[in-house]
This record gives C-alpha cells, structure tokens and sequence, in this order.
C-alpha cells in the first residue's frame, strides 16, 4: 500500500538554505543545534507498517533530479522506488521490510568528504536515513563506515544516534557497522556481503540488492551524502534543489580538492561550477599545474591549462575522458611525472583486488607491471605500450565489479593525456620527475588486509 | 528448453566470480567465445545467433562450476 | 572326489553367482574409470587428443554407466537366492544376514553413489558450494566400494582379480598424489593432511588385506552365514553336481586330497578351511 502527500513544510520555509548547504561551520553540529536551524525532519506522523511504502518523498527527490554522490551518479529516486516496490511485493514476508544502507565507507584515498559529513553533519544524513526508510519501507538501517584509523571517530557517531533514539527521530533502529579497509569494500553487493556475515567482496549480480540484499531483504545502498541532500529536499522541496546545479545535474555536491593545491579541502560546489573557479577557491595551484585527475581512481586525467573550463558534471567531464566520481580532483604539478603517478596508482589498485575473478586478479597486476615498465622502464622499445594497451581491452567489464574497468578507463586516460611524456619515455627513457614524491595518495595496506 | 524460449533471443554471460578457467565452454563453442592469455573466458558481445543456441545451452550445461548463463538478451 | 563342504546349493544359482560378481568388477572399474577422469580433471590435464570437454563429459558417463552396473549387481545378488540378502540390505548398511560389515560397506558406497549422482543431475537447481560439498563424498565411496569387494567378493584370492583391484588402487592413489601435489596451492597444511592419509589408508588396507581376506578362514571371519559353509548332514553331492559348483577358474586343476588343508575351491564358500570340517574340530 502506498501513500502519496506532500512533505510537510519546514519550521522556516522562507529560509532555505544556500550554498554551502551540507556543511556551515567547523564544528560538529549537535542534535539540539541540527532542530534549531532546520526544524525536524518531516516524517508521517503515523508509523507505517514495515513493508507498505510512503511515495511522496520519492517523488520528491524524482522531481529534484538527485543523483547518487558516491561515485556511479545512480538516479536516486529510481534506486529507491526499486526497493519500494520490491519492499510491497514481499508477499507473505511483507512485513518484514527492506533495509536501508548509509554507505560512509570512503574507501577511495583521495577524497575524504564522507568522513567530514559525518563529523560535522551526522544529523542531516541520519534525517535522510529515516526519511528514505519510511519511503521505502524499511524496518532496519546501516551506516556503514571503515574501522580504525581510516574512517571517522565511531563514538561520536553512536551518540549521535543514541541522541535520536532518545528524540525519537530513527524511523527505524540505525546501527553503526564497521567495514573492513580496501578499496572494494565499499562497494555495494560487498556492504551487503559483510552485513549477512560474510566477507566484503563484490558478489555477482543479479539478484541486485535492491532485489535482494541484506538478510535477504530489498536493501537501499546509498552515499551518505546522498542521504544528507534528500533530508534537505524533503524539507525544502524539488525547486529548492534545482536552484543550483545544472538541469541534467542539479544541486551541489562535496567536492575533495587534493594535491599541489595551496588550500587542499573538502569544498561544496554546485554541479557545472568550472573546474577554474573550483581551483581558485581551493587558492589555486601552489605550482605550475599540469594535469588535474578528476573522478578519484576511477576518473581520469584532463590537462591543464587546457580543461580549466569544463564544467564539473558527469555530462562534460564523461565526453572529455573523466567523470565527477565522488568529487575527487587532484592537481599534478608540472614537476611531477603523470606516468609515474598513474602506475603507482595502478599497482596500489591491482592489489586492492579481491581475487575473486581472474581477469581482474591477473589483469590488474600485468597491467600494473606494463605502466611501471612505461614509466620507469628502458627506452627504445613500444612492447610495453602495446602490452598495456592490449590489457586495458582484456580486463574492461570483465569482474563481477568495476575495478577493472575503472582502473583501465584511468590509465588509457593517462596514456592519452600525458602522451608528449609517453614519447619521451618510449624513445629516451623516464624523465626526472619519476623520482619526485608521489601526489596521488596511495595507502599502504594495514598489516592482515587481502 | 521449452519452444518459447527458443524463439527468444539470448546471450551468454558469465558470473566472473565461478568461473575457475577449466576452459571447456571455449572447447565447445570456439565460434562466440575465446581464451584470454590467462585461460579465462572472453564472449563476444551480442545475442547467440539462433543456429549456436544448442551448442551454448550445451556449453553452459557442461561448465563444472556453472558459471556461464543463458540469459534474455536486451 | 572330495566332498564339497556347501552341499546346499541350488543350481541355478551359479549364472546370477557368476553375473554378481562380473557386474561387481565391472561397477569397479568403471567407478575407478570416473575416479580417475574426476581426478583428471580437477588437475585441468589436458592433451590434444584429450580435451577438457572429453574429460568432463567421460567422467559424468562413466560414472553413470558404474551407477547401472552396480543396480544390476545388486539385482543379480537380490535374485541369487543361495545367499540370504534381501533389498533393504542394498540400501540400509550392515542388516544383512551374510556377511554383514563388508556387505554392508556395498551398501553404503551405493548410497553415497546415489548422492553424488543425485546431486549431479539436479546440479542447476541447487547452490555451487552444496553440490561441491557433496561430491566431495566421491573420496570415500570409491575406498568403501574397493574394500567391499575386497571383504565381500570370494573371488579376493583369484590373481587376476587381485591384480585388477590392486591396478585401480594404484591408479587413483597415484591421480590422488597428483591432486594434491598440483591443487591447493594456499593450503599447504591440508594437502599435507590428505597426503598423510592417502598413505595411511594404503598401508591400513594393505594390512588388512594380507590379515584378512588372503588368509584361509576370512569366508567365516568375515560373517558368512554358517549354513552356508558347513556341509549338510547326511547331504553328498554326486559328481555331476559337484562338476557344476567347481569354478571355472579352477577347471583344469586336480582337486585338492582329502584333508591336505587346502581351500575347497567352492564358489560359495571359498577359502573356508580343509574339505572335512568336522574332523578338524575347526571352531567356527
């Protein structure tokens, strides 16, 4: 059963907030100050029974055009009616409910967006999670961050749930799950995978998880921040959120501006803001810049000063050979070597892989091999390149997840972009600058990890 | 397979993970798939031309970890 | 002429006699025949002339065709009235009245057939890691159906049968050595475990066999009913029915004088000590 109304309007309605939208201050935002400036979350005031789903809030979000900020770019609002309708297709096990998923697990080194979210605007994603649990007609949420030293302080979080457990603002019980590091884990049928008991690997689909995915009920798997703009779009409507952003590709998003940057940060943009003016914001290029890698390990390299002005959306950076990713950019300075940077991007990746499909788990290492060969190796001969270019056919879509092909689409962009340094390399051997410290962060496994 | 099925168009995929490269499906269907250099599977994209859908149930019978599937195309 | 100790006999018998035990062989060897293709092909051998998909779909026939020789063997001992086996023994281990441990040990490598062949039929409708632990079965169904033979059949002490058994034997001990040399390369630990007791099992059996149904006595040991070893009372058979029991194996050799000790070549009760029991004062 699905009931259809406009959500209620917000304790301010003629103060909608501006861009920055998600994160306004330095410090952590308490529950009491999260009601003060946007007033509660608009939930039904009836508890729905597990299982029978509430659309306005769906339709909402269809309206505003809110995509996923994790990386993919997925239509929210489709991913959510997904579940929905798998939800009140339960049959017999209707009542039972679907189960929503907090996806904080930042397992990519170079954005860090996520974690600050959660630790200065836990409530606005947690108002998202119970908005989204109603909607969809859930009876149980995750949020899901990485253990240790990687992810965000796990206390302040429990509290901060604790605190709306005591108000009582969780629609539905929330528990914090710790995700093991790596960089597939986060990947979702792997959230899935770690939550029934097993481990964080990538699984083969179908069944998709919002079929069939956490004890085996329709699960939504959403970015944090996703959660954190719905919550903001329920309060504050659909035309609220389109005010910023393009048509295709409206609002804002949490963008981690990293590398030879003078003020490296997380900096919210609206979608189609240029790449320049991001920059700027960022004090611009601490040296002279050579390339930005925009998208994270998955995007790809655009040169400078050449693409300064494209417009940060997965409509023109897809065509120019990047993608928006989860809002990573990193600024190569002309003193670092491109090349050299990619295969250590490429190696670290290779060994992130879960093993579990021989494309990938012989691929990635090849490939990684036939890059630092490029980089790094003897000059004279092309066996390298066309090894490496062969590989980037063999491995693309062939793992039941994307690190193969993300991984390949980044370092074809690198072969691309850095092509003057690649005839350098092939006919007089690696340049000076591979010696240079590295700028793409590359995290050393921890002691255990696969 | 029941004659519906037969009249539908198929493809052949493969669930990555199950594969564990015994090669017999590139043995038996040489015409829509091939060895990569590390004896795992390639498929060549697209629906199974109607004359080589025998030949692909076969091979996706014959497969010991089952991982190559015959699913609706499109 | 000596007199047979198993003068109970029902002619008849003797061609489904005859037929339990080829069918027995031949179950044998096809199951060893599958075993070794299983093994084959877990190893991933291959050859021009042998391909992947040759080795795959052997294995699967082979083992079928075992699973069709060990019904008829079953059926032909079922139809055999001489010996007192009834259906549910082919199914429930160790009931029967005739020799009850190694008959039973059939029983059990039939059942776990049944399985591994069930299974294997209904492979698309269950979970990968259900069937794969199923199969697994297949390493103690072939050693049961070998041992069984080896305790059951009478014709243990017949060279070319020995030598046969021994052949499988050898084949599937060393396909198993090549499995574990060349598998498992992350678990050194259990391919040590496994080498440890392919070994174990090798000299464990050896032993057993030499103690046991190579020695003169084992038809008794092993739990033939007593009917069937004694002679009846009172019961002689003539020469032309005493002709039809001798073993064909043995056809061509001189019968053994009265009392000398060695075995009555009876097909029944083979190897069940000198011809005149009683005078022995053999304790049964």
């Amino acid at each position: 059963m699905t009931v259809t109304g406009a959500p209620r309007a917000a304790r301010d309605p003629g103060r909608p907030p501006r861009i920055p939208r998600l994160i306004t201050g330095s410090a952590p935002v308490s529950l009491a100050e999260h009601l003060d400036r946007y007033g509660p979350p608009p939930l039904r005031a009836d508890r729905p029974a597990a299982g029978r789903a509430v659309t306005g809030l769906i339709d909402e979000i269809d309206r505003a055009g809110l995509t996923g900020r994790g990386g993919a770019g997925f239509p929210a609002a489709r991913k959510m009616r997904a579940v929905a309708d798998a939800a009140s297709r339960g049959g017999t096990f209707s009542s039972v409910g679907a189960v929503v998923i907090a996806n904080g697990a930042e397992s990519e080194p170079a954005s860090w967006k996520d974690r600050l979210l959660l630790s200065r605007a836990p409530h606005l994603v947690l108002d998202g999670v119970a908005l989204a649990a109603e909607a969809v007609g859930a009876s149980r949420a995750y949020l899901c961050v990485h253990a240790g030293p990687v992810g965000p302080a796990a206390g302040p979080l429990r509290d901060a749930i604790a605190s709306r457990d005591r108000a009582g603002l969780n629609r539905v019980p929330v528990q914090l799950a710790e995700i093991p590091g790596g960089y597939v884990t986060s990947q979702e049928t792997a959230l899935v995978g770690f939550l029934n008991g097993g481990p964080a690997r990538p699984a083969f689909v179908p069944p998709r998880p919002a079929q069939r995915g956490a004890h085996r009920r329709p699960t939504l798997v959403q970015n944090v921040e996703t959660f954190a703009h719905a919550a903001l779009i329920a309060r504050y409507g659909a035309d609220w959120f389109r005010a910023a952003g393009t048509a295709a590709f409206p609002g804002t998003a949490l963008m981690s501006v990293g590398g030879a940057v003078r003020r490296p940060g997380v900096y919210e943009a609206a979608l189609g803001t240029t790449l320049a003016s991001l920059l700027q914001r960022a004090g611009g290029p601490a040296e002279a810049p050579a390339a930005v890698l925009a998208g994270g390990y998955f995007g790809g390299w655009l040169p400078l000063p050449a693409a300064q002005h494209i417009p940060l959306s997965d409509e023109a950076l897809r065509p120019a050979g990047a993608s928006l990713g989860p809002g990573v950019l990193v600024l190569l300075p002309e003193s670092s070597c491109g090349l050299a940077e990619t295969a250590r991007a490429v190696r670290y990746l290779a060994s992130q892989s879960a093993g579990q499909c021989g494309p990938c788990s012989n691929g990635l290492p090849a490939l990684a091999e036939a890059m630092e060969w490029i980089a790094y190796g003897r000059a004279g001969a092309a066996d390298g390149l066309s090894w490496a270019q062969q590989l980037l056919r063999l491995v693309s879509g062939r793992g039941a997840c994307h690190l193969p092909d993300g991984t390949a689409s980044m370092a074809a962009s690198a072969l691309r972009v850095f092509g003057a340094d690649l005839h350098r390399h092939l006919t007089r051997g690696p340049c000076q600058r591979v010696s240079r410290a590295g700028v793409l962060p590359v995290p050393r496994p921890p002691a255990g990890a696969s | 397979m029941s004659p519906r099925r037969r009249r539908e168009p198929q493809r052949l995929q493969l669930n990555p993970i199950a594969c564990e490269a015994h090669g017999v499906c590139i043995e038996l269907l040489p015409e829509l798939i091939a060895a990569d250099p590390w004896g795992y599977p390639v498929i060549a994209p697209g629906p199974v031309p109607q004359q080589l859908l025998p030949l692909a149930q076969r091979a996706v019978n014959v497969c010991p970890t089952l991982a190559l599937l015959l699913t609706r195309a499109g | 002429m000596t007199a047979h100790p198993a003068a109970i006999v029902v002619t008849s018998s003797t061609p489904l006699w005859y037929a339990t035990r080829a069918t027995g062989l031949v179950a044998l060897v096809l199951l060893t025949i599958s075993m070794a293709l299983g093994l084959l092909s877990s190893v991933r051998y291959q050859r021009p002339g042998l391909p992947r998909f040759v080795t795959v779909g052997l294995h699967r026939n082979s083992a079928l065709l075992a699973f069709a020789f060990t019904v008829l063997h079953i059926i032909t001992t079922l139809a055999d009235s001489y010996v007192p086996v009834r259906i549910q023994d082919a199914f429930i281990p160790f009931i029967s009245a005739y020799r009850p441990l190694w008959l039973g040990l059939g029983a059990v490598s039939f059942d776990l057939m049944i399985a591994l062949i069930g299974t294997s039929l209904l492979r698309a409708r269950m979970s990968y890691r259900t069937w794969q632990a199923v199969h697994w079965a297949a390493y103690l169904c072939w050693p049961v159906a070998v041992v069984h033979g080896l305790g059951t059949g009478s014709d243990t002490r017949v060279r070319w049968v020995l030598l046969l058994t021994l052949a499988c034997v050898s084949v599937i001990a060393a396909l198993t050595g090549w499995r574990l040399a060349a598998g498992w390369p992350s678990r050194p630990v259990a391919r040590l475990a496994g080498a440890l007791a392919v070994v174990a099992a090798l000299i464990a059996g050896g032993a057993w066999l030499a103690a046991g149904p190579l020695k003169p006595g084992w038809a008794s040991r092993a739990g033939t009913p007593p009917a069937l070893l004694k002679p009846a009372a009172g019961r002689a058979l003539g020469p032309a029915a005493a002709a039809r029991l001798t073993s064909p194996i043995t056809q061509g050799r001189p019968p053994a004088p009265a009392g000398s000790g060695d075995p009555a070549r009876h097909p029944h009760a083979a190897a069940s000590g000198p011809a005149i029991a009683p005078r022995q004062g053999r304790a049964r």
